[in-house]
């Protein structure tokens, strides 16, 4: 469905990407793991059209990505809501540009306001929301007009261990319910194994995507579980097979 | 309970034998002016009191010629002198009819330029010069030139007037416009607001803590202009009236007329703090709660 191919992305003379491919099937769930500077949010931002300016190609559907669109939602690190907006008006701001009826937009809202779980507080400002209330707004935000892929930048990163976790469930639950493709950014392993189906391992200097690993473990995953710690293992040896070559370079230049 | 342990455990010592307060006596009118006034709402009022009190003293114990500065009993009746026998509200009206209309204007005017200034590149490079050279001549350097023009009434002081509130509204309207988070207009870009709604949605509720307080700012400064540009040229209003009582010595409505600038400029800004306070309402800032 989504098909990255050969993207890469220069600032003047540094490369923040080079040659990045990447699928994601219908409904599947893709997180993309790295350490910081590894071109992650790059990447993410290409695919989201806030960044136009990069040579290979990114289609969705077969179809060129030229800009932004409600096709792909996309949730930022920080809740970025509107302050001046009580939380119904910031999810509701989502649907202002489509050409659905008002009583339409208005059950959209109320059902996306239900699933992250805010009933109650459609007219409070964001001032008075938790972090993870305001998290999950923004979650509502790029869900309200039912986009086929769902694009996370690292959105549960700021929040504490115990929200996260309760953020990640609701992720995977939010996942099953509206069956769209999601693209998560996190530098969080556990996290990774814990939600996808697919792992994107990335590495920095350049940025490029270095390994995908497969996630074959059935839902709701156990993190507990042997199998779980196994492809944990995986993940990070990816991550550190990495580091050690990077390691081996600076000591062959030595 | 921890002063009856202390005894306990301590019998002997001089410091933990308890003493017997007696109950003081304070006035029942004493308590409720100081019950009044541990109100925070209340306490305002007293620097106004003692300053007033000041202000009697030295008419009742003659530490300034009455000529200078007359009893506060001598204003009021000049001031109720002036309501009843002169057309005090008349000249009120005056002045403030020509702030509300110079308001009005020199704020649509600099709201609108300021947007369009900092909405496109091109339009500021249009108009800035030309505004940032204006803006050094001072107020009072144009009244001459427009009284020439418009004579002495009303319309060239709210002109002038205009003018001066024009300025600071558009130099920050076009400033706040250009400091308004990235972030936020990413985030219109992702949810494909056309120009319309980005301006309505996002640049014009952010920017609004920062014209608010130009407009509180400039309101001020240019209600202490119509003062000035009654009594440089005028028949009519406040200033004209100070001005007047200056010439004729008459110290009491002179100080009316101050009493009343000052009021009105409270109230003038209070309204505006009322808008602010509204329109503001989502912001959760500093409660100002430290001490």
């Amino acid at each position: 469905m989504l098909e990255v191919r050969g993207v890469t992305r220069r600032f003047g003379d540094f490369t923040a990407l080079r040659d990045a491919s990447l699928d994601v099937g219908a409904g599947e769930f893709v997180t993309i793991v790295g350490a910081s500077g590894c071109g992650k949010t790059t990447l993410l931002r290409l695919i989201a059209g806030l960044d136009k300016d990069y040579t290979g190609s990114i289609t969705l559907n077969g179809e060129r990505i030229v800009g932004t669109s409600l096709e792909r939602g996309i949730v930022f690190q920080e809740p970025r809501l509107l302050p001046w907006l009580v939380l119904w008006d910031n999810i509701a701001i989502a649907l202002d540009n489509t050409l659905l009826s008002a009583e339409t937009k208005k059950e959209a809202v109320a059902a996306q306001i239900a699933l992250v779980g805010l009933t109650g507080f459609e007219n409070a400002y964001p001032a008075a929301l938790s972090g993870g209330m305001a998290q999950r707004a923004a979650i509502a935000r790029a869900l309200v007009g039912h986009p086929s892929i769902l694009l996370l930048d690292e959105p549960l990163g700021a929040l504490d261990a115990i929200t996260r976790m309760r953020l990640q469930e609701e992720l995977l639950r939010i996942w099953r319910h509206e069956r769209v493709s999601m693209i998560l950014v996190t530098h969080d392993v556990e996290e990774a194994v814990f939600l996808s189906q697919k792992i994107v391992v990335m590495d920095t200097g350049p940025g490029r995507v270095t390994a995908a690993i497969p996630v074959d473990l059935p839902y709701p995953r156990d993190r507990a579980s042997a199998e779980f710690g196994a492809l944990k293992h995986r993940v990070f040896t990816a991550l550190n097979d990495n580091a050690a070559l990077k390691k081996a370079e600076i000591d062959y230049l030595i | 309970m921890g002063k009856q342990l202390g005894f306990v455990q301590l019998p002997q010592t001089a410091l933990s034998v308890p003493t017997v307060s007696m109950p003081k006596v304070v006035p029942m009118t004493l308590l409720k002016i100081r019950a009044f006034f541990a109100e925070q709402r209340y306490i305002g009022i007293l620097l106004p009191l003692f300053i007033l009190c000041l202000w009697q003293a030295s008419a009742t114990f003659k530490w300034i010629e009455p000529v200078f500065l007359p009893a506060p009993i001598k204003v009021i009746e000049a001031f109720w002198y002036m309501l009843t026998q002169q057309d005090l509200l008349l000249d009120i009206w005056a002045s403030v009819f020509i702030i509300a209309q110079a308001f009005a204007y020199g704020t649509l005017l600099g709201v609108g330029l300021g947007f369009a200034a900092g909405l496109s590149r091109k339009a500021e490079m249009f108009f800035s010069g030309t505004i940032n050279t204006l803006r050094h001549i001072p107020t009072v350097a144009w009244i001459p030139l427009v009284v020439i023009w418009l004579g002495l009434g009303a319309p060239a002081k709210i002109v002038v007037l205009a003018k001066s509130i024009f300025i600071p509204v558009f130099l920050n309207t076009l400033q706040a416009i250009r400091g308004v988070d990235h972030n936020y207009i990413e985030l219109a870009q992702a949810l494909k607001l056309n120009k319309r709604q980005l301006v309505r949605r996002v640049v014009l509720p952010a920017i609004l803590p920062v014209v608010m307080v130009t407009l509180r700012y400039s309101v001020g400064l240019s209600w202490a202009l119509v003062v000035v540009a009654e009594g440089i040229s005028g028949l009519e209003g406040l200033g004209f009236l100070i001005f007047r009582a200056q010439n004729l010595l008459m110290t009491d409505q002179l100080l009316v007329c101050m009493v009343l600038i000052g009021v009105i400029g409270f109230l003038l800004d209070r309204l505006l703090l009322a808008v602010q306070n509204h329109l503001l309402r989502w912001q959760r800032g500093f409660g100002g709660r430290y001490a």
